[in-house]
C-alpha cells in the first residue's frame, strides 16, 4: 500500500487536499520543523523567516493554527516543560506526519519552480 | 492571567479592551483559545516596538488589522474561508491602495477634500445652529418635553402675556393636569458689588421656577415655594447663574450668603445655577434670578403684582403623567370659564389660552413660521451647496476614472470582477468623504465658535449658545458617507461599464463632448448653482429694499439716543421727574442740539407695547384688532424726530397731570376711526381714562421697516409717568459729540446713573435690519461659495473634455478645419450644456422662491433683477470656463496631438 515518495496511500490522498500550502501554512510548518513550538514562538519565527512580511496577530495566529489542526497538518504537543515566562501554561504544537509530508512536497515543488526560473533568467 | 506583572495602568486598560473585543470571535474559538490569545497579546505588548505610548498606538493598529482578517476567518467554516478571507483581504488592500493614491496626487486630494469639506462643514455648522436654537430641548431642564408654555389669547393676539394675579389663579386651579406652573419675565437691573456697578438683565421668577424646570442649583438652594412666593418685598434673595458667578465672583466657593446691591437694594445670594442650565429661553443666558415677590422693589412707584390686566409674564407648566396637550387645553378652558364667571370684567375679552409645547416653541412661538421657514431655507441652501460640492468632486473622480480607464480595462480583461473594481473605487470615495468629513467638522467648529461669540447689537444677555453635540456629529458622519456614495457611484459605474474592455484597444478615444455622465454633471452643476444664487440674490435684494425704505422720520444719521432709568438708582417719581426736567434743559442748551425729547419706546425696536382701546361711535367687528400700539413721549420728541404734524398741535410742557388728558394720534389711526372727518376733539377711551385727540401726525414706521401702516398713539409722559425713558436729540453735526455731552450731563447729575443704548439712530436701526443683514450676509457667503464651486466645476469638466478631444480636434485641424471653427465647435458644445442647466435651474428657482415670499420685505419672489443678473453672471462664468480650454484646443499642434496617442 505504498505509492511514490514512500508514503502510505491514504496520506497521498490527503496530500491532494492540503496542497498547495498557503504561504502562511508553509512558514508555520517550517517554524516547527525542528520540534514543538508554542504559539508566540511560531509567530516570531514566521516573522523572521519572511523578513517581516508575514506578521501574525493573535487572532490570525490561532485562527491559522486551528485550521491546520483541523486539516491534520499539525497537532497539539505535550508541554516540554521549558523554562521561561508562563512556559508551563503555553499550548505547544508539532507537525503530524501529514504536515511533514506536505512541507516536503511543497518545498520540492517550490525548489523545482525556483530552478526552472533561475535557469531561464540565466542566474 | 491576572497575575501578570508588572503592568502599567495604561497597558492594563488596553488589555481589558482587547479582552472585551474578543467577544467578536465565535464562542467555540474563544473557549478554546482565549487564554492563548491574551498570552499572545502580552507577548506582543512586551516587544520593544509595541511598548510605550507610541507603541500602544502601533499595537492598536496591529490588533485592528488582526481582527479584520481573523474574525471572518474564525467565523466561517473551512469551505468558504477563501471567499470571506479574500474579501477582507481585498478591502484592506483597497484601503492601502487608496491611501497611496491620495498621497500620490496631492493636488487632486486637496481639491477634492477641500471642496467636500466646505460642503460638509457648512452643513454641520448650519445644522448645529438650527439644532441649538430650534430643535434641541431646553438644555439643563429635566424632561423638557413635558413643559408647556401658556399664553392668554385675545382678539388679534395669539400669544398674549400673563399678569401675576392671572398666573396665580392658573397655578392654583390647574393641579389636575399640571404638576407645576411657573412664571418669569426679563427685567433690566443694575447690580453693584465691591463698588462696581453694571447694568444687566435679570429674570424675575415665581418661587417654584427651578422646581418646575427640574433644575437643582449647583450651590446653595432654589427659591422656596410657600415662603418666597408670599409677602411682597419681604425676601431680598437672589440666585446667580454659573457664568455670572465665574465672571463676577471668580467662582468663589463661599458666595452663598454674600450680598449684592440690586437697583439700590441689598439682596442675599442664596444659590448658583448649574452650568448646563442657561435660562428659560434658548437665546439668552440671564445672569441673575430674583423672586417675583420682589417685583415692586425693583420698580418702585408702580404695583406690578396687583393688576389682573397688566400682562407681562411668561407662564410655563409641567404636564402631569399621562397628560397630553389636549388635556391641558381642555383643563385651561375650564379654568377660564371659572374665572370668567367670578371676574366677568377682567375676562370678558379673552378668547382662551394658547398652549404650546416648550419643545415646539423655538425662540418664541410668535416667530413660528418665520423661524422654521428661515431655518429650512438655510438647510436647503447648505444642502444645495453640498450637492454642488459633490457634483464637483464626482466630476474630479469621473475625470480620473477616465484616466484610469486603461488600467481598469486591463484589470477587467485579466478577469477582475466588475464588482471588485466598483468596490475599489467606492472604497476610495468613501475614504475621501470621511477625510473631508473630519476636515469639514473642523471648519464647522470654527464657524460655530464665531457664531457663539457673536453679540447682537442689543443690550442684554443674548447668547446664541451654538454648540456641536452628538447629534451634529452623527449628522455630519451620515452626510459624509452619503456624499461619498453619491459622488463615488457615478464614476464607479462608469469605470466598470462592460464596454470598458474596448478602451484597452483604442486607447481611450472619446465621443465628442465627453461622456453622458460628465455632460449630465455640467448641467446639474449649472442648475444647482443657479438655484442657490437666485435664492441668495433674492435675500440680498430684500436687504437692499429694506434699507431703502423710508422710516418716515428725517435723517436718522443726525439723531442721537440714550436710555436712562433713574428708577434703577432708587429714585422715586418726583425725583425722577426732576432729573429728567433738568437733563432735558441741559441737553437742549447744547449748541449742537436742535431739539430734544423723551420716548418710552424707540422706533424700530424689536419690542412693542399695545393697549386695548374703545372709540365712542365706532363698533369693532368680531375679531377686529382692538389693541393698538402706543408710546409715552415728552414735548419736543415729535419735533426732534422730524415727524410732521398734519393737523392740531403737538404736546407742550403744560400737558401734565394737572391738565386734561390729551393724546396725539397718527394719520392711519384717524383714517380708520374717523374716515373723512377731522379727528381733532374726538375721544378715545383707554388706560382707564377718556383722552381727547389734540393732534394728528404722519404715519411712520414703528416696529420694523417692512411693516404695513399701523395705527399709533402718543401719550404725554407728564400724565402717564414712566422713569425709564429714551432721550432722543436732533443734532446739527456729528451725533457722537452730542452723545458724549449727554453722558457728561447725566454723570454730572448722578455719577452712578447707569446709561445704556447710547448710539445714533442709524446704529439703532441696524438692529431692526439685523435679521435681513444676517441672512443676507450668510446667504451672500453661501452664494459666493456656490459660484466659486460652480465656476471651478464647469471649468474642470470643460477643460477635461477638451483635453480628451485633443486627438479629434488635431485631426480636424490637420484636415484643414479653420481654427475659428474648432473654437466655435467647442464653445457651442459647452454653452449648450450651460444653457440647458440654466433653464432647469430657473424653473427650479421659480418654484422654490415662491415659498420664500413671506420672508422678503418688499421683493417679489419673481424679482427681475435676481432672475436676470444671476443667470447672466453664471452664463458668463460658464462662457469663460469654456473659452479658455477651447482656445487651447484651437491652438492644438495637429502633428503633436496625433503623435501623442
Amino acid at each position: 500500500m505504498y505509492a511514490r515518495n514512500g508514503l502510505p496511500m491514504t496520506l497521498e490522498h490527503d496530500l491532494d487536499d492540503v496542497l498547495p500550502l498557503s504561504p502562511t501554512a508553509f512558514h508555520v510548518l517550517v517554524a516547527m520543523a525542528n520540534g514543538p513550538r508554542h504559539g508566540y514562538a511560531i509567530a516570531q519565527e514566521v516573522e523572521s523567516l519572511t523578513d517581516g512580511r508575514i506578521v501574525m496577530g493573535p487572532g490570525t495566529l490561532y485562527g491559522s493554527l486551528q485550521r491546520m489542526v483541523a486539516s491534520s497538518l499539525i497537532e497539539e504537543a505535550e508541554n516540554p516543560g521549558e523554562e521561561g515566562l508562563h512556559a508551563g501554561r503555553r499550548r505547544y504544537y508539532q507537525m503530524t506526519p501529514l504536515g511533514s509530508a506536505a512541507l516536503r512536497a511543497e518545498s520540492e515543488r517550490l525548489l523545482r519552480a525556483v530552478n526552472v526560473a533561475q535557469e531561464r533568467l540565466g542566474t | 492571567m491576572s497575575a501578570h506583572t508588572p503592568q502599567s495602568p495604561k497597558r492594563d486598560r488596553l488589555r481589558r479592551v482587547y479582552q472585551w473585543l474578543l467577544a467578536l470571535y465565535p464562542h467555540d474559538f474563544r473557549a478554546l483559545y482565549e487564554s492563548d490569545l491574551l498570552q499572545a497579546f502580552d507577548d506582543r505588548r512586551s516587544e520593544a516596538r509595541f511598548s510605550g505610548t507610541l507603541g500602544g498606538f502601533r499595537l492598536l493598529l496591529f490588533l485592528a488589522r488582526d481582527f479584520v482578517t481573523a474574525v471572518p476567518m474564525a467565523r466561517t467554516s473551512q469551505n468558504e474561508r477563501r471567499g470571506v478571507e479574500g474579501i477582507m483581504h481585498d478591502i484592506l488592500r483597497d484601503l492601502r491602495f487608496s491611501v497611496r493614491m491620495l498621497v500620490k496626487n496631492p493636488a487632486f486630494t486637496a481639491a477634492a477634500v477641500i471642496t467636500l469639506a466646505l460642503g460638509i462643514g457648512m452643513n454641520a455648522a448650519t445644522f448645529s445652529t438650527v439644532h441649538s436654537l430650534l430643535l434641541r430641548p431646553l438644555p439643563g431642564a429635566e424632561a423638557p418635553d413635558r413643559l408647556v408654555q401658556l399664553y392668554r389669547e385675545w382678539p388679534g393676539i395669539e400669544f398674549g402675556a400673563n399678569s401675576p394675579p392671572h398666573y396665580q389663579d392658573v397655578r392654583d386651579r390647574s393641579g389636575d393636569f399640571l404638576t407645576d406652573v411657573a412664571s418669569w419675565y426679563f427685567e433690566p437691573i443694575s447690580v453693584a458689588s465691591d463698588g462696581r456697578s453694571e447694568r444687566t438683565m435679570s429674570v424675575v421668577v415665581s418661587a417654584n421656577f427651578f422646581q418646575t424646570y427640574g433644575v437643582r442649583p449647583q450651590l446653595g438652594r432654589a427659591f422656596t415655594p410657600g415662603v418666597e412666593d408670599r409677602d411682597p418685598g419681604a425676601h431680598p434673595v437672589a440666585i446667580i447663574s454659573d457664568g455670572f458667578w465665574h465672571a463676577r465672583f471668580a467662582g468663589d466657593p463661599g458666595i452663598i450668603g454674600q450680598t449684592v446691591r440690586i437697583n439700590g437694594h441689598t439682596f442675599e445670594i442664596v444659590g448658583v445655577t448649574p452650568p448646563d442650565f442657561g435660562g428659560p429661553m434658548s437665546l439668552a443666558r440671564p445672569p441673575v434670578y430674583l423672586p417675583l415677590m420682589m417685583a415692586n422693589v425693583l420698580s418702585p412707584g408702580f404695583d406690578r403684582l396687583a393688576s389682573r390686566g397688566n400682562n407681562f409674564m411668561n407662564v410655563v407648566g409641567r404636564m402631569g403623567d399621562d397628560v397630553d396637550l389636549e388635556r391641558v387645553q381642555d383643563g385651561m378652558s375650564v379654568v377660564l370659564a371659572q374665572l370668567l364667571e367670578e371676574l366677568p370684567e377682567s375676562y370678558e375679552g379673552q378668547l382662551g389660552h394658547t398652549v404650546v409645547l416648550q419643545s415646539e416653541a423655538g425662540i418664541h412661538p410668535s416667530f413660528g413660521n418665520a423661524q422654521t421657514g428661515m431655518s429650512s431655507i438655510m438647510m436647503a441652501v447648505v444642502g444645495l451647496l453640498l450637492l454642488i460640492a459633490c457634483v464637483n468632486v464626482a466630476n474630479l473622480f469621473l475625470a480620473r476614472a477616465r484616466d484610469r480607464q486603461k488600467e481598469m480595462g486591463i484589470r477587467l480583461s485579466m478577469g477582475a470582477g466588475r464588482g471588485r473594481i466598483i468596490q475599489q473605487l467606492l472604497t476610495e470615495s468613501v475614504l475621501f468623504s470621511v477625510l473631508a468629513g473630519v476636515a469639514g467638522l473642523g471648519m464647522a467648529q470654527v464657524a460655530t465658535r464665531a457664531l457663539s461669540a457673536f453679540q447682537p447689537p442689543i443690550d442684554g444677555p443674548w447668547a446664541f449658545g451654538v454648540e456641536m453635540d452628538g447629534t451634529v456629529l452623527a449628522f455630519t458622519f451620515a452626510v459624509s458617507i452619503m456624499a461619498g456614495l453619491v459622488f463615488g457611484m457615478a464614476p464607479a459605474l462608469q469605470a466598470a461599464r462592460p464596454d470598458t474592455a474596448a478602451a484597452v484597444k483604442n486607447g481611450g478615444a472619446k465621443k465628442p463632448g465627453g461622456s453622458r455622465a460628465s455632460r449630465g454633471l455640467v448641467v446639474a452643476q449649472v442648475a444647482l448653482s443657479l438655484l442657490l444664487l437666485v435664492s441668495s440674490g433674492l435675500f440680498l435684494r430684500a436687504l437692499q429694499a429694506a434699507t431703502a425704505i423710508d422710516p418716515g422720520f428725517e435723517e436718522p444719521a443726525s439723531l442721537a439716543m440714550a436710555s436712562v432709568d433713574p428708577r434703577l438708582q432708587g429714585y422715586d417719581e418726583a425725583q425722577a421727574q426732576e432729573f429728567w426736567d433738568r437733563t432735558l434743559e441741559d441737553v437742549q442748551a447744547l449748541p449742537e442740539v436742535r431739539s430734544v425729547g423723551l420716548t418710552l419706546t424707540a422706533p424700530l425696536s424689536l419690542g412693542s407695547s399695545d393697549r386695548s382701546v374703545d372709540v365712542p361711535g365706532y363698533e369693532f367687528a368680531e375679531g377686529e384688532r382692538q389693541s393698538l400700539h402706543y408710546t409715552y413721549v415728552s414735548e419736543g420728541y415729535l419735533e426732534a424726530m422730524g415727524i410732521e404734524l398734519v393737523e392740531g398741535r403737538i404736546f407742550t410742557r403744560s400737558d401734565d397731570a394737572e391738565g386734561p388728558p390729551v393724546m396725539v394720534i397718527n394719520q392711519r389711526f384717524a383714517d380708520r376711526f374717523w374716515p373723512g372727518e377731522s379727528a381733532l376733539g374726538k375721544t378715545v377711551n383707554t388706560a382707564g381714562r377718556s383722552w381727547e385727540v389734540v393732534g394728528v401726525v404722519e404715519t411712520v414706521k414703528y416696529q420694523s421697516l417692512g411693516e404695513e401702516p399701523t395705527e399709533f398713539m402718543y401719550f404725554p409722559y407728564r400724565i402717564l409717568f414712566r422713569s425709564d425713558m429714551i432721550l432722543v436729540a436732533r443734532t446739527s453735526g456729528d451725533p457722537q459729540v452730542v452723545l458724549q455731552r449727554v453722558q457728561e450731563i447725566v454723570r454730572g447729575a448722578d455719577p452712578d446713573m447707569p446709561l445704556y443704548d447710547v448710539r445714533s439712530m442709524e446704529d439703532h436701526m441696524g438692529v431692526a435690519l439685523l435679521p435681513a443683514r444676517l441672512g443676507g450676509s450668510v446667504l451672500g457667503i453661501f452664494g459666493l461659495l456656490g459660484l466659486t464651486l460652480a465656476a471651478v466645476g464647469i471649468y474642470g469638466v470643460m477643460a477635461y473634455s477638451v483635453a480628451q478631444r485633443k486627438r479629434e480636434l488635431g485631426i480636424r485641424v490637420a484636415l484643414g478645419a479653420d481654427r475659428a471653427l474648432v473654437l466655435r465647435l467647442v464653445l457651442t458644445e459647452g454653452m449648450r450644456l450651460a444653457l440647458i442647466g440654466t433653464v432647469i435651474g430657473l424653473a427650479a428657482a421659480f418654484g422654490v422662491t415662491r415659498f420664500m415670499e413671506g420672508m422678503l420685505y418688499d421683493v417679489e419672489a419673481l424679482d427681475p433683477v435676481a432672475f436676470t443678473v444671476v443667470p447672466l453672471v453664471l452664463i458668463g462664468v460658464a462662457a469663460l470656463a469654456v473659452f479658455l480650454p477651447a482656445r487651447r484646443a484651437a491652438r492644438v499642434d495637429p502633428i503633436g496631438a496625433l503623435k501623442s496617442e
